[in-house]
């Protein structure tokens, strides 16, 4: 084992540590070097270093002996372990089965065994590894002892003066200070550089959010239709972007709620555009139909937004951004999870309680002559917490 | 005066004859049209046997009508009208032991069915069939179907758990251990619910969950919901070996930083006083 102790309480000034550098620099001659055997080289690199090797055992003095044997195949026992816990985690990987099967099912233990399998195995493999590792060093580092000598202060004032001296004298003979020329072209070009690196570092965190004027993101969504009379249909989502489940009145009792997203019949096949369309942060729309006569206390300027009992919300709430789902059909309340707001589905989705400060923003929608629900526009407000354009209206 | 016809009297006779004869034949045929072009009821209701309903009339007199009314149709600030709630309100609130309530409260919670209902005991199971007829026979509503426990179960989980996710878990958490709502009100665990259960509490929406009818949520849909349901109920899937609430980042971050690095620092200190 290898330790370094730094004794400087002997030796605590630096007139004679300087003394003592002098003394033992005893240099070999060239044929001298030439006679000199790997051990006694490393010994002189450690005299150099100022450290003194106060004692070096080696483990095992007598080569070959069954105890030396035995502590090798241990050591070499961990490696195996690890190695074979690699293997086996790659099969497992790669050829485990994996895909879900439903309790009770036959199956059901095989894949319920694969996270614990392939974390096991790569856990193991790690563990024996550094097992292994410390266990060779253990048992075969040499148990060593060195000392090494720490220089204190600074370098002698001669050494500071002629290092400094011989710096301006470079620059005086390459002429430098006086090619003004050259600093300033030099200079420029690695300012400029610098500038490139820099702006290619911030420019991506940098988004134009006002991009598109009256049309950009913070103002619009996937509902605004996209040229005047493009038909923007309500669908349900029912786990497959491609299961293009259309909304009609009758497919929600009185009293019910379901998320619904935009469908463009441009976008039936196109495979992006239709996850995109689940997916977007300001698209999904809680589609509630209240009991009949239930009474409602509309928005000025909203009163065609709804189809007889049929009001589409935005579900994100407008504090924080979170998804209000949490309908409750007796209280007419829509809960937030996140901060507990609270907003009143039969007043225009109001705030009542909690910190958003701004109605839930509605989506204007009626049935079309196919007899499927559509939205007519754009919601009546932007989506999720206030930004400062708002102004009054955040 | 001379008439315009010799035959006047009668032809006028004729006219009115003939006049009444089309007329009726007109409204017999619109009848007749009427009849056969009118769809039947979309309500289902049950009329089920007199008996039954007047079995369950009795019931709901000797149970329920304090809070619902002697004609079912609620009382003010007691109970809801029960005009039109259908078979499975009944079976759901009845057989969960949620009705009758115990008092008024935030909500009715799950508690053991009352003896007299206990869907488990075969008297009970009849007077629960009476009184849910009774309730079916006024107004209809929809109706539990006739299949229980693994009939309900989907082959699809995996779907179901998809569905879930989208529809229920906002308010009963995705492994279905609930979670709060306002005003002391609470979605609920649902373990304890048996299939039947589920599959009513989903056609009716009981107290303030949304209902979710069969065009909504399709009778398949709303059995693989339960499939996946079942699949994570309680301890039954859980191969990591405890569920540690089943809520989530909140208690698995709490247990791997207490128990997982408190872990690590010991065997870091182990290694230290080692060498």
């Amino acid at each position: 084992m290898t330790t370094s102790h730094r004794d400087t309480s002997s030796r605590d000034t630096p007139h004679e540590t300087t003394e003592r550098d002098e003394s033992r620099r005893v240099e070999p001659t060239a044929a001298e070097l030439e006679d000199m055997s790997q051990p006694e080289l490393a010994r002189l690199a450690a005299e150099l270093d100022d450290v003194d090797i106060v004692h070096n055992t080696p483990p095992w003095p007598v080569p070959g002996t069954r105890a030396e044997r035995r502590a090798e195949r241990a050591v070499g026992l961990w490696f195996i372990i690890s190695a074979l816990s690699a293997l086996a985690f790659l099969v497992c990987y790669l050829f485990w089965p994996f895909e879900y099967v439903e309790p009770g099912k036959p199956g059901y233990w095989t894949y319920a065994l694969y996270t614990p399998l392939i974390g096991g195995f790569f856990g193991l493999c790690v563990l024996t590894l550094g097992i292994a590792v410390i266990s060779y060093v253990k048992k075969f580092f040499p148990d060593e002892v060195s000392v090494q000598q720490r220089h204190d202060g600074p370098s002698t004032e001669l050494a500071r003066k002629t290092v400094m001296a011989q710096l301006a004298a470079a620059g005086k003979d390459t002429g430098i200070a006086r090619r003004k020329l050259i600093i300033r072209s030099a200079g420029a070009a690695a300012g400029i550089f610098g500038l490139g690196l820099g702006v290619a570092a911030i420019a991506p965190l940098v988004r134009n959010p006002w991009k598109g004027g009256p049309k950009a993101a913070l103002w619009t969504t996937g509902w605004a239709p996209n040229y005047p009379g493009e038909v923007v249909y309500i669908r349900a989502d029912t786990g497959d972007p491609h299961d293009i489940k259309l909304v009609r009145p009758e497919d929600q009792g009185a009293g019910s709620m379901q998320t619904v997203f935009p469908f463009r019949e441009s976008e039936r096949d196109d495979e992006h555009a239709l996850a995109e369309a689940l997916k977007r942060a300001d698209n999904p729309v809680m589609l509630i139909r209240l009991r009949p006569g239930t009474p409602v206390i509309q928005a000025p300027g909203q009163e065609n937004y709804h189809y007889g009992d049929f009001y589409a919300y935005s579900k994100i709430c407008t504090h924080l951004g979170c998804p209000t789902s949490l309908y409750e059909t007796q209280t007419q309340r829509i809960l937030c999870p996140c901060h507990q707001s609270q907003f009143i589905a039969t007043e225009y989705a109001k705030p009542v309680f909690g910190p958003a400060a701004r109605p839930l923003p509605q989506l204007p929608i009626t049935v079309n002559e196919e007899g499927y629900l559509v939205a007519t526009g754009d919601f009546s407000g932007p989506i999720g917490p206030a930004f400062w354009e708002l102004g009054g209206n955040a | 005066m001379t008439t315009s016809s010799p035959r006047g009297p009668r032809t006028r006779f004729r006219r009115r004859v003939s006049g009444v004869l089309a007329l009726g034949f007109g409204l017999m045929s619109c009848a007749l049209l009427y009849t056969a072009l009118t769809p039947a009821p979309q309500v289902a209701q049950a009329q089920g046997d007199a008996a039954l309903i007047a079995k369950g009339q009795q019931l709901f007199n000797g149970n329920c009508v304090t809070c619902h009314g002697s004609n079912l149709q609620g009382v003010q600030d007691h109970g809801p009208s029960l005009i039109g709630v259908g078979q499975a309100a009944v079976y759901f609130q009845v057989s969960s032991g949620r009705m009758p309530m115990a008092r008024q409260e935030a909500q009715a919670i799950r508690k053991p069915p009352l003896p007299t209902y206990d869907p488990a005991t075969e008297e009970g199971a009849a007077n629960l069939e009476a009184l849910s007829a009774y309730v079916q026979a006024n107004g209809g509503g929809p109706v539990v179907p006739a299949a229980t426990g693994d009939a309900l179960r989907g082959n699809d989980p995996a779907r179901g758990g998809e569905l879930f996710r989208l529809n229920c878990a906002s308010c009963h958490n995705f492994t279905g251990r609930g979670g709060a709502l306002s005003s002391g009100k609470f979605a609920p665990r649902l373990d304890p619910a048996s299939e039947s259960q589920i599959y009513a509490a989903m056609l009716t929406g009981p107290q303030n969950m949304p209902k979710f009818t069969d065009r909504q949520l399709s009778p398949e849909e709303k059995k693989d919901i339960i499939a996946f349901i079942k699949s994570v109920e309680g301890d039954y899937n859980n191969p990591g070996g405890n569920p540690i609430g089943g809520i989530g980042p909140v208690s698995e971050g709490v247990v791997a930083f207490t128990v997982g690095l408190a872990g690590m620092i010991g065997f870091a200190l182990w290694l230290g006083a080692k060498s």
